[in-house]
Formats: C-alpha cells, structure tokens, sequence
C-alpha cells in the first residue's frame, strides 16, 4: 500500500511538472507580442513604442526561455502565482475568488447530477429491457448528445423568459445558482446514468448471491451488502472523467450565466492574454486533477479490496 | 440501427450538398428582412443581419461535421501510431508515452482546446490544433491496450524470429486486430469533436464570422434570445442530432463487434507460409 502510494505521488509529480513545462512552452511561443497586447489592456490606445518596451520590461518579457521558467515556477512552489499582466494585482486573491464562485455551483451541479442519475438508474433497473428501463437509456443518450451551452440557453428560455420564475444572469442570490447548477447536473446525469446501471446490472449476476440469498439474507442487505459496493467501483472508475466533464461544464455554464467563477476567470484572461493568470488557472486544475485521482486510486482500493490484495 | 445510421448519412449528405440545397448565400446580408420569423422565402427565419439561417445551417455542416471528420482521423492517425510504439516500443518508451497520456487525462480537453485555440489567436487552423492535441489521447490508450494484449501470441512471436522489422508487424499483425475498437473510440471521438468544434464557437474562439458555424451561430443568436428564440433553436438541434446519431451508430457498432468476438471471428487471414512449431512465449527474449 505504501508503495502503491508513492507511486502514485511520484506519477502526480511528473504530470504536474509537464503539464506545467507544457503551459510555459505553450505560452511562450503564443504568436503576437504579448508585451503589446498587455499594454492594449492596460492603457486602451495611444500606444507608443516606449510604452510597449517599459510593459515588456515590466513583466520579464525580455529574460531568456529558461530564466522566465525559472523566475515563474520557483514562486509557484509556495502558491504564489505572481501578479497579473493586465492589472498588476495578485492573481492569487482573485483567483480565490472566482473559485468560491465555481466551487457551489460544481457541488450543487454534482448532487443534482448523482441524485438524478442514482434514481434514474435504480428504477431502470427494476425491470431491465422494460419501458422505464429503455426511457431511461434514451434520455441518458440524449443527455450526452446536448451539449452544455445549449441546454442553458433552452432552460433560460424556459424558466427564466417564458416562466420567470428563476433569474438568468449574474450570481447575486442563491436562486441564480440554480439554474447552472441544474445545467451542469442534467449533463453529469446523462453520463452517469448508464455507468450506474451497468454497474448495478453486473453486480447483480455476481455467482454467489444466490447462495447468499438461499442462506436468507433479507433482498435490502444484499442490495446494501453486495450489490452497493460493487456497482460502485465503476462509478469511482470515471469519477475522474467524470469530473474533467464538470470542470469543462462548469466553464461553458459559466460563460452563459454570466457567473464570475473561475470558466469567465480563464476566457477574460485569455482575451486579455493575461498569461499570469492563464497560467495559475491550468496549474491549479492540473494540481486540482492530479489530487482527485490520488483520492480516486485510495479510495478504489478501499472499496475493492482485491485489487490492493492482486498486487501483493 | 439502421434507422441511426440513415440519420447519420443524411447528415452527411446535407453536409456535402449543403451548398447544393441552400436557398440563399449563407453570408449575403439584407438588413430590412433581419429576425424575421419562419415564413416562405426563409424557412426557417433570418438572423440578427437578415441572413438565412437555413442556408448558414447546410454551409455550417460542412464546418461543424467536415471539421469534426478531420479532427477525429487526425486523433486516430497519430493516436493508433502512439499507441503501437508504446505496445512495440520497450519499456522505457511504453513508460514515458503512458505518462504523458496521463497527463493529457488528467486535464479536461475543453479546457486545453480553450487555451489552446484562445493563444494561438481564433481561426480554423488553430481550432483544429487545439482539439487534434487533446484528441489522440484514447486511441493510444485503446491501441496500446490491444497490443500489448497480441504481444504473446503466435504469429506476432513467429513474425519476429522470422525478423521481420517492428514496423511490419505493427502493419500486418497488429493493425487488422485493433481496427474494430478503434472504430467504436472514433465514432465517439467524432461526436466529441462535433461538441468541441461548437463550443469553441460559442466561446468565440473557433471558426471566425462570417463563416456559418453551429455554435458560432448559437452565440449570434444568444443575444436575441427574448425577441426570436427560435433562432437560436436550429443551430443547437443540428448539434443534437448529428452527435446522437453518431453515438447511437457507434453504440450499435460495439454490440455488433462483441457479438462478433463471441463466435470468435478473426479480422482477417494469417498471411504468415511459415508452420513453425510454437515455442512457449517464455523461452522468447523480446528481439529488437
């Protein structure tokens, strides 16, 4: 186990460190002068070429590739993600905005996508190939089929334009995270629906739950006992997929709603080619990523434990 | 099934006889008919420049669907070569391929094309890079599966004491055995490029007006969702239809093949004149 785990770490060390070298490269050979466009955002016009020469001088635009790594990633070590091109204030604290934004819309978008996809899948179930069973396939199929942006606009129509029951822009109130949390939840679900009920469907074909049945478990513990746990391991699987697709969600729904989280953090940074701020947003995620399949790989073999015991 | 994949070629066809089809030049503005509702001379209504929005969406299923074809052979050529040099490959070559595969998985694609795309300055050609970068990432994990899967067995063992170079190998005894999976992860690749190409679009970040794009065209009509919703509807359901159809087509192509790996049919006849007979795989040293 403890070997398990360093392996783990160390593979979470290589990703992160490429992904960062990745981002620097990427960002380094960008075309256009980043020194102008930053100097665009900062004064709006009358630009001189004075002007452009102080900004790049400003934001370590002239040292070589390796020093401006170097210059980058030693504070990055600390958390320190330098200050922003555009405003000259740290990226850090507005960061940490935009994440307590992105952050209740995610959990909420998550526990309505698990609270939809766990009943549909367990009715489905109930009678594999029967009606609801195929009704919930189809809906599962279409989910995965609607993309994001377009359910949004669609639910405002509904319930913002038609209804008004629900407000469409902004994140004043606890009521305008509903419905990006519910876009972002519908799409989880699609995705999840299927896994949990091919999950629960292959657990239920375990060879020994007849044995245990005749021996008079009551049919609720085996459903808690045995059919539970493994239906879960697939769902663990793609937790990490799963939450890729939340996170790319979250910034589609972000951008529709008009929400300040960290989606509308990174595409105003990328407009703004404020790379100091790009750059904190891909490494938090990878960093956010890296740590969650950590989670996912300790957490699976808690609930499975053959696979700890197949190693050893 | 069948009715799936006659959706999906329809698609196609409108695609390609899209210009063929349209009633009006997809970019030709007229200012006084702008949002106008469906009716006679424009079936399904006009945009916020008077433009046919029927017309922008036949020329935009040759971006959105050509684009998304593109894409997805691009991922397959680069994501099955990847994959057999990481099963062919050796150790250390398998080693550092995985973990870069794992690094590309351990980041959402949308938000890499988002980067990607937005850096490079919006344009197709950087659209395609964006999304062929974050795209071959399955079909090597598929492809190195599958071949390390072949590596013990027998005719890849004969082929190389025959010393036939890894490159033919991976030719005629690799390739035949992974092209079924790789077809079912391509179809959804396809349908992930489908939804990437539109929303890089909608972002502001993919193909540039005034070319008609779905998503570009469904951040056109975005704005005008209170006064002409339906507008902004067709765009959306084109996506819908065609990544539904292309799913549906390659849900029904994986059952097809798992039927067929049943009865054990194999993809294609041994070419190999050699009868050796068989040497354990564990006497073998892996000769390279």
């Amino acid at each position: 186990m403890i070997k398990d785990l360093m392996g783990f770490v160390l593979r979470a060390v290589v990703v992160l460190s490429g992904t960062a070298l990745a981002t620097f490269v990427l960002l380094w050979h960008a075309p256009g002068d980043p020194a102008q466009a930053i100097a665009m955002a900062r004064f709006d016009a009358l630009l001189t070429e004075d002007v452009i020469d102080q900004v790049r001088e400003e934001a370590g635009l002239n040292a070589g590739f390796w020093t401006a790594f170097r210059a980058w990633v030693g504070p990055l070590l600390t958390l320190d993600f330098g200050r922003s091109a555009v405003t000259g204030r740290a990226v850090w604290p507005d960061l940490l905005v935009a994440i307590r934004y992105m952050l209740p819309l995610a959990l909420a978008g998550l526990a309505i996508g698990l609270a939809i996809s766990l009943s549909l899948a367990i009715v489905a179930v109930k009678r594999p190939g029967g009606w609801l069973d195929r009704f919930a396939i189809a809906i599962a199929s279409l989910g995965t089929a609607i993309p994001a942006y377009w359910l949004g606009l669609l639910l405002i129509l509904l319930f913002a334009v038609h209804l008004a029951w629900l407000p469409a822009m902004g994140a004043r109130t606890p009521e305008h995270v509903i419905l990006p949390a519910l876009t972002l939840g519908l799409g989880v679900a699609a995705s999840l629906t299927r896994i949990i009920r091919s999950g629960i469907l292959e657990a239920r074909g375990q060879s020994f739950l007849p044995a245990i049945r005749r021996r008079g478990v009551s049919s609720r513990g085996i459903d808690r006992d045995h059919i539970a746990p493994h239906a879960a391991i697939p769902v663990v699987t793609v937790f990490g997929l799963e939450l890729a697709f939340l996170l790319e969600g979250v910034v589609m729904v972000e951008v529709i709603f008009g929400r300040p989280g960290l989606g509308t953090f990174l595409v105003t940074a990328i407009h703004a080619r404020d790379f100091p701020q790009v750059q904190a947003v891909i490494v938090l995620t990878a960093l956010m990523f890296v740590t969650v399949n950590l989670l996912i790989d300790v957490v699976y073999r808690v609930i499975d434990p053959r696979i700890g015991a197949r190693d050893a | 099934m069948r009715s799936v994949v006659f959706i999906a070629a329809s698609m196609f066809l409108l695609a390609v006889l899209g210009p063929l089809l349209a009633p009006h030049d997809p970019t030709a503005i007229n200012i006084p008919e702008r949002l106008s509702p469906l009716n006679d001379d424009y079936w399904l209504g006009t945009d916020a420049l008077g433009r046919d929005i029927l017309s922008r969406l036949l020329y935009g299923a040759r971006w959105s669907l050509g684009l998304a074809f593109a894409i997805s052979l691009i991922g397959l050529w680069v994501g099955t070569l990847i994959g057999l040099v990481a099963a062919l490959g050796g150790k250390l070559a398998d080693w550092a391929l995985m973990r870069t595969t794992d690094s590309f998985l351990a980041f959402p694609d949308l938000v890499a094309a988002v980067v990607i795309a937005g850096l490079l300055g919006a344009g197709t050609w950087s659209l395609i890079l964006a999304l062929s970068v974050t795209g071959w990432v399955r079909y090597a994990r598929v492809a190195r599966g599958i071949g390390l899967s072949l590596q013990t067995r027998g005719c890849v063992i004969q082929a190389r004491l025959a010393g036939l170079p890894p490159g033919s190998i991976a030719r005629w005894h690799y390739l035949p055995w992974l092209v079924p999976s790789l077809t079912v992860v391509w179809t959804s690749m396809f349908a992930r490029a489908i939804l990437g190409i539109s929303a890089l679009g909608f972002l502001g970040f993919g193909v540039q007006p005034p070319m008609p794009e779905w998503g570009t065209m469904l951040l056109d009509a975005r704005i005008h969702l209170r006064s002409t919703p339906l507008q902004m509807v067709w765009p959306g359901l084109a996506v819908v239809v065609s990544v539904l159809a292309i799913n549906l087509a390659g849900d029904a192509l994986r059952d097809a093949i798992a039927d067929d790996g049943n009865q054990g049919t194999r993809p294609h006849r041994e070419k190999s004149r050699f009868s050796l007979p068989m040497p354990s795989p564990r006497h073998i040293r892996r000769s390279r």
